[in-house]
């Protein structure tokens, strides 16, 4: 395979395992909880790699995920003791392990083959060059194989633990009625964070990983409402992150990692403005619809409530409506304009309005909702 | 208790924190002003109507309860009056000007909960804020507002507690120090949202006993109430609620049947201590009846 | 300190200006951090602090300059349209406040990498030592740089001190004070920009990836000594200070060592020892406190009840309706 294939084969994986535990990070909302993580994994590489003295050790794995696991353990254990908030416990956790670990490099830098750089960086356009070789066979990339198999892990994971996992991150109450244990189920996420960041860790470095977890599937989320569809659509996005990340970083020759996070965040950005339903744009139009139609309600229950009172002579007056529902002298013609086209009002006179039966029992029911 | 003694400001007795320290008597408004007057207020969350349409009168000098069942719309009642939420449409009133002319004269007691209670500050610092608003910026609370405050302090029977860390305090001690913030702000309108929430029967006479002798003076007393059992004892006018106004005015006048029954459906939490009434008919639903009338 | 161990470089003068400015930008981070830490922004000082790194990235790529006052200006830039962002983001869509962070953070920081990845490739050699900003490196501190720290610093900390109860307020109960009529608008944003000012001036010395532990870790082990808030501003700034010479000490007696690890590492070792051990609000304390208890109720000598306490105490267990 060409270089630049296995590259784009790598980042599309990486991508894709990383937006799978992502869609439930954002709705749990335990985001942050991921650049926590993907920052003291650093620490357990390190370690691990004291003891066993190779960097291709699965030992590394191991090590880096069990202080994934510590780092949330931490954290909750620091919130429990009441002493700080939850913000403050993760803001305090993750630098002093991360720290740690950028000093025992800084330390010990010529004996680990990892400085600064990699470690917020990642190598990926390197790693095509560390392969897997089984008897002299070229297997290709070793790196491919190993967020190959978390990629698989984590939609293992994500297919067996389906309903468990959309139980308890909707409707928790819920789920501990079922006998699901909140605590083993958290548990059990956070160790598929935390394999992923390591994973991933190597090609994209500690603080992409969180654009790549985090960004796709808020996306997503302001394209669907359902679950499944978030998934997918989380999945593809990252997808596309990775691929005109790649190209784009091709063609200027800057970071590769660098311009797949900022192209996740294009596609954030993106569906946040403009995203059918939910994006800025198209809320502001039906905000402005909707505020019609509810002023023309307003208008209505207004009308019922002052029918038949010593007052009603004045609070029927179209400028008083005006001056006591604030509504700009414009404003008040398009609403009385539509109350009148949908048959709530009519006019009497010029400058009086009075419901109609359709109008009172549209107001009598919108009253009572 | 409340025998409707005449509004009077002068023969207040030394040490109550009626003894105006900054809102000097110069500035009392005409009696026949109502307290607070409300036309037509709507609030909405996201185009969903919170409140339709209320009108209110509240006349100055009297103690009224804020009642209806949850998701009623009473604590956004009490906010938008005090523009902490946007208001869809409608105007208001407090002393007869718009609230930005008489922020001066009202005072406001939040919800216990809404503050973090572990927050690094004592007692007495919780009440001089309740002098910031006249102290304008760049300025300390000095001397007079440290009176002021341990005045306020002595008002609501916590003045030994001064210097104690607010984290140390029962919820019933919270509230009187969230009470005494109030007093010292030396309003004519009082604002307070549930004020009895999670309060022991004690502090809840004495809070009680604080907000008479505020009403007896010719201030108004406007709270967010959740027993409707205590109103009649506690209040003399009530505002039934829910979403829309369903009554208001004197307490008897507003608990009837009818109106009770359109607030709460068939489960009402009250019982007549003059006539007993007869349970509801289980499973009644909200009438969708003509619109009950409205106090003038 | 032991003479041997520097290298001939460090002359006093360096170690004075270098410890200076680390020292003022720990004092600076540390009582600023106090509103963070107690308005629950912990991580949004993590958000701005690698929001900041495009920003100083562009005002290279646009100036060509490498003086600090035009990085920090660059870095407040960035670092203020991100704040933007994620209120942008919460208040026009269903993505919590935790999610829009992360995507601040994260892309932000990528976009700056693409930028100074961008300039290493260019033809001059100036842009080398701008990645000193990803660890910090306090001895590339200049005498200039920490006259700057010190008088934007300086009037940081006056605003602070001439707003002390509008800030105060806001922190406590930002509606009480809307309903007082004290515009609390504006003292957000005086305080959130006094934040972005503390947190782009220590990027120099901290760097981008942990200045937000110094904006946290001197504040949360400051609230655990006091429980005023005065004094735990003046503690935390003390504690801030404290660790920025120490860390900046540190990282000169070693090749390479970046100071911003060693700060945090200080800072986030001060956090451990307050939270075990502060009189009252330690751990520790808590634990001896029950032991006692429960050997008082073993020793039969104790009323079977709650040991006296606070009247508050009781009256917290008697009260409730």
């Amino acid at each position: 395979m060409p270089l630049h294939v296995e590259i784009q084969l790598l980042a599309v994986v990486v991508a894709a395992a990383c937006a799978l535990p992502g869609v439930f990070l954002v709705l749990r909302r335990v985001a942050l909880i991921s650049d926590a993580i993907s920052h003291s994994v650093l620490l357990g590489i390190v370690l691990a790699f004291f003891w066993v003295r190779d960097l291709t050790h699965p030992a590394l794995i191991l090590g880096a995920t069990a202080t994934g696991i510590l780092t949330v353990a931490l954290v909750e254990a620091l919130h429990r003791s009441g002493r700080v908030k939850e913000d403050a416990a993760i803001a305090l956790v993750f630098p002093a392990l991360f720290s740690l670990a950028v000093l025992l490099i800084a330390r010990y830098a010529g004996q680990i083959h990892l400085d600064v750089h990699s470690v917020l960086l990642g190598e990926i356009a390197l790693s095509p060059f560390r392969r897997w070789e089984v008897g002299g066979v070229d297997l290709g990339p070793r790196s491919l194989w190993m967020m190959g198999g978390i990629l698989i892990l984590n939609a293992g994971a994500l297919l067996l633990l389906w309903k468990e996992l959309k139980v308890s991150t909707f409707d928790p109450a819920l789920a501990a009625s079922l006998g699901f244990s909140p605590v083993v189920l958290h548990y059990a996420f956070m160790t598929l964070v935390s394999v992923t960041a390591v994973g991933a860790f190597d090609a994209v470095g500690s603080i992409l990983v969180v654009a790549l977890m985090i960004a796709p599937p808020a996306t997503a989320w302001l394209l669907t409402d359902r679950l499944s569809v978030m998934v997918g659509l989380s999945v593809a996005l990252a997808v596309a992150a990775a691929v005109t990340g790649f190209w784009a970083a091709w063609l200027l020759d800057v970071s590769i990692a660098g311009s797949m996070a900022a192209m996740t965040g294009v596609g954030f950005v993106l569906a946040f403005i403009l995203a059918p339903d939910r994006g800025v744009l198209a809320s502001l139009r039906r905000r402005a619809r909707q505020r019609v139609e509810f002023s023309g309600m307003l208008l209505a229950v207004h009308l019922l409530h002052h029918e038949g009172t010593a007052d009603e002579s004045v609070e029927t007056r179209v400028d008083h409506l005006q001056k006591h529902l604030r509504w700009s002298p414009d404003f008040a013609r398009r609403v009385i304009d539509r109350a009148e086209r949908v048959g709530w009002v009519r006019r009497e006179g010029r400058e009086r309005l009075r419901l109609t039966p359709l109008g009172r029992e549209t107001a009598k029911v919108g009253m009572i909702r | 208790m409340s025998n409707g003694m005449p509004p009077s400001r002068d023969d207040a007795p030394p040490g109550h924190p009626r003894g105006r320290t900054w809102n000097r008597a110069g500035d009392d408004p005409d009696p026949s002003v109502p307290a607070l007057e409300v036309d037509d207020l709507t609030v909405a969350y996201r185009e969903q109507p919170v409140l339709w349409d209320v009108d209110l009168r509240i006349r100055q000098g009297s103690a009224t309860a804020i009642v209806g069942p949850n998701g009623a719309g009473k604590t956004t009642l009490i906010r938008s009056i005090l523009g902490l939420v946007p208001r869809a449409a409608g105007r208001v009133r407090i002393l007869g000007s718009p609230l930005e002319d008489v922020r001066r004269q009202v005072a406001y007691v939040p919800q216990r909960g809404s503050v973090d209670w572990d927050f690094p500050t004592s007692v007495e610092d919780v009440v001089l804020m309740g002098t910031y608003g006249h102290l304008g910026w760049f300025r300390r609370p000095g001397k007079r507002e440290r009176e002021a405050a341990r005045r306020a302090l002595e008002r609501v029977e916590m003045a030994a507690f001064a210097h104690r860390q607010i984290s140390e305090l029962s919820g019933g001690q919270q509230q009187r120090v969230f009470l005494a913030r109030a007093l010292v702000q030396e309003a004519r309108v009082h604002f307070l949202d549930e004020p009895f929430q999670g309060v022991d029967a004690r502090t809840e006479r004495s809070i009680m006993d604080v907000l008479h002798e505020l009403r007896d003076r010719g201030d108004t007393v406007i709270a967010v109430h959740h027993s409707l059992q205590t109103v009649p004892e506690y209040f003399d006018g009530v505002v039934l609620l829910n979403v829309r106004l369903i009554a208001a005015g004197p307490v008897d006048a507003v608990f009837t049947d009818e109106n009770l029954r359109t607030a709460y459906g068939g489960r009402i939490p009250y019982r007549s201590p003059t006539s007993p009434t007869s349970p509801p008919p289980p499973g009644a639903s909200p009438a969708a009846g003509p619109p009950p009338p409205l106090e003038g | 300190m032991d003479g041997g161990f520097l290298p001939a470089l460090f002359t006093d003068h360096t170690l004075r200006v270098v410890g200076l400015g680390a020292g003022a930008v720990g004092a600076l981070a540390g009582s600023l951090g106090c509103f963070a830490l107690l308005r629950r922004q912990s991580l949004l000082g993590d958000a701005v602090s690698h929001a900041a790194l495009p920003g100083i990235a562009l005002a290279f790529l646009l100036t060509g300059s490498r003086a600090t006052p035009v990085l920090v200006l660059g870095a407040a830039l960035t670092g203020w349209l991100g704040t933007l962002f994620v209120m942008a983001v919460v208040r026009h869509s269903r993505i919590p406040e935790d999610s829009a962070l992360g995507i601040l953070l994260s892309v932000f920081f990528g976009v700056g990498l693409v930028l100074l990845t961008f300039l290493q490739r260019g033809p001059t050699a100036a842009q080398a030592g701008l990645d000193t900003f990803l660890f910090g490196q306090a001895a590339t501190l200049l005498v200039q740089d920490v006259i700057l720290v010190l008088s934007l610093g300086g009037v940081a900390l006056l605003l602070l001190a001439l707003s002390w109860k509008e800030v105060k307020l806001l922190a406590f109960d930002r509606e009480f004070g809307r309903v007082q009529g004290i515009p609390m608008g504006r003292v957000d944003l005086l305080l959130t920009s006094l934040l972005v000012v503390a947190i782009v001036l220590g990027l120099q010395t901290v760097g981008v990836v942990l200045m937000s532990a110094l904006v946290v870790a001197p504040a949360a082990a400051a609230r655990q000594w006091t429980d005023s808030l005065g004094r735990m501003v003046i503690l935390a700034g003390a504690l801030g200070a404290g660790a920025g010479v120490g860390g900046a000490w540190m990282s000169t007696l070693g090749d390479g060592i970046p100071t911003g690890p060693a700060i945090v590492l200080l800072a986030s070792g001060v956090v451990a020892v307050s939270i075990l051990a502060a009189p009252r609000r330690g751990v520790l304390w808590d634990r001896i406190r029950r032991r006692r208890v429960r050997a008082r109720l073993a020793a039969g000598g104790g009323t079977p009840g709650m040991p006296s306490e606070a009247p508050g105490e009781r009256e917290r267990l008697g009260g409730g309706d």
